[in-house]
């Protein structure tokens, strides 16, 4: 890809990379009273690819994956994840989508009335009701030992720092075995250290898990580490797309400060 | 040129005495719509499964049994307080024998499910709106939800199932526990046995005083349980909203209860049971 700006219709005609692709948005629009948060956006994520999305606060990144998921409907355009529309999908289609898809919150949002433990096991129980009590509680204990946390199996979400909430936040949405994983800023309200452990731990599960995955985030070293590509949202469209070192290479004084 | 333009002042009337709802009007018709959907679904999910059978019986315990030392103690002082006030009355009317089958029937159909639906009301719906509430602002609920798990069920049906069923239960021990502090005021003043006293009581007290109250407390569970669950779960963003959805739950499951037992007395009295 060149390093170029480019525009909405040419983003959508980016040659697709070797791979499906598992979700693809096409002119999206998504607005709160007149708060025009998406306006036309497009993107496609193909399997196996890590994209990072950038973009001042409240400018709609989390709005994007919250879509996504079908937390959010959007007003227009077409969201096809896994190839099946979003909005089209009945309620059950929906869950069984979105156990497919594993969301790491930007807080983390573990339920705080269940030990760690709990936490995992919640949708577990759920969705795999064949499994046995032994194969649920081995599963469990697998993926915290995956994230290193199995010490703090028993423990309540509110004895845990913020690095480790973090950690349990990614057992939680890796447990199901996802396809695709969503971050919503994983990093944020860090210390740089932890920071940089929940990246790298980010891409170690990548690869053992086998996921693709969207990530929002500020975190630069976050961005370059786990990107195949990246994309800045300004003013609810895909402003710039390509490679880290592509968009850092280009002299547009929207983009740069990103990169500052 | 279009002739309604030409009458005078027409577009002053057009401003000034158009039809306008007021906001407080219309606010409440909303709220009484959307906790009315609300209700619809708690029905329709309550009997398909997954069953939270589980959760349920921890929320019954939650709600039930940690209500019942503020229940115990309150529906104790009520029993004691009535009686001590009602006897000098009585006994200026040489009626002191009547004391227990009177306190008994206002005791049981009226003043301990009312009171302790107050109670349960404060507590359990403050509880239980500031909890929803801070699992909404924390998006525990929205993190349920793109698990592909059902939320609603996981949290409010077995909140409104629990209770639904423990208030009732509540107010049962609660007017046992009354009727002991009667007793009680009754032995302080005059000499009257355990047994004669309860003989008293329910002697006086028909099957028709013990029904309808009875079932007046499954609707007082049902409400505190139902606006405590919609007030926590559309609680808006925010520490405020978490307040405002615990206090917005106690004001108005409070006021239904006083609602319910208005038209649970019309009910009672249309049917000759009063």
């Amino acid at each position: 890809m060149t390093n170029t700006l480019l525009s909405t219709t040419e983003i959508s005609a980016i040659p697709k990379q070797s791979g499906e692709p598992i979700i693809e948005i096409h002119n999206l629009e998504k607005s709160f009273g007149k708060n025009h948060v998406l306006n036309k956006f497009n993107l496609i994520i193909q399997k196996g690819e890590n994209v990072v999305v950038l973009g001042k606060s409240g400018c709609g990144k989390s709005v994007l994956i919250k879509c996504i998921v079908g937390l959010l409907n959007y007003d227009a355009g077409s969201l096809k994840v896994f190839g099946k529309e979003i909005a089209e999908l009945p309620q059950q289609e929906l869950d069984e989508m979105r156990a497919r898809i594993g969301f790491v919150f930007q807080n983390s949002a573990l339920y705080d009335s269940m030990t760690v433990r709990e936490n995992l096991e919640f949708a577990l129980r759920r969705h795999r009701k064949q499994k046995s009590k032994e194969a649920v509680d081995q599963l469990v204990k697998e993926t915290l030992t995956n994230v290193g946390l199995l010490d703090a199996i028993n423990t309540m979400p509110a004895e845990l720092s913020g690095g480790m909430r973090k950690r349990v936040g990614l057992a939680r949405a890796l447990v199901l075995y996802p396809e695709i994983m969503l971050y919503d800023e994983p990093t944020t309200g860090l210390d740089p250290i932890t920071a940089k452990e929940i990246s790298s731990l980010m891409l170690q599960m990548q690869k053992k898990y086998n996921t693709s995955s969207i990530i929002i985030s500020h975190d630069m070293h976050c961005a370059q580490l786990l990107a195949n590509r990246m994309t800045i949202m300004i003013d609810g469209i895909n402003y710039a797309e390509g490679t880290y070192e592509e968009l850092q290479k280009l002299d547009d004084p929207k983009t740069h400060p990103f990169f500052e | 040129m279009n002739k309604r333009n030409d009458i005078p002042g027409r577009d002053k009337i057009a401003d000034t005495d158009r039809l306008k709802i007021p906001s407080g009007v219309m606010n409440f018709f909303t709220e009484a719509g959307d906790t009315s959907r609300f209700a619809g679904r708690f029905f329709r999910q309550l009997f398909f499964p997954p069953y939270e059978i589980k959760e349920t019986i921890r929320q019954c315990y939650e709600i039930g049994y940690r209500s019942l030392p503020l229940v115990g103690l309150t529906a104790f002082i009520i029993g004691l307080v009535i009686t001590l006030q009602s006897r000098p009355t009585l006994v200026e009317f040489g009626a002191e024998a009547w004391l227990p089958a009177m306190v008994g029937i206002s005791l049981i159909r009226e003043i301990c499910p009312v009171v302790i639906a107050l109670i349960c009301a404060g507590k359990i719906g403050s509880s239980i709106g500031a909890e929803l509430g801070s699992m909404k602002v924390t998006e525990q609920i929205d993190a349920m939800e793109v698990s592909g798990t059902n939320p609603f069920k996981y949290i409010v049906v077995s909140r409104i199932v629990s209770t639904t069923l423990m208030v009732p239960i509540l107010i049962i021990i609660g007017d046992a526990i009354s009727l002991y502090g009667s007793y009680l005021a009754v032995k302080i003043k005059g000499e009257v046995s355990f047994s004669l006293f309860f003989h008293q009581v329910f002697e006086n007290v028909v099957f028709s005083d013990v029904i309808p109250a009875f079932i007046k407390s499954f609707f007082f569970g049902f409400a505190i349980g139902l606006i405590g669950c919609y007030k926590g779960y559309n609680s808006k963003k925010g520490t405020e909203g978490v307040g405002r959805s615990a206090n917005s739950a106690v004001v108005i499951s409070s006021l239904l209860v006083f609602i319910i037992d208005l038209i649970a007395v019309q009910i009672t009295e249309f049917l000759g049971y009063l």
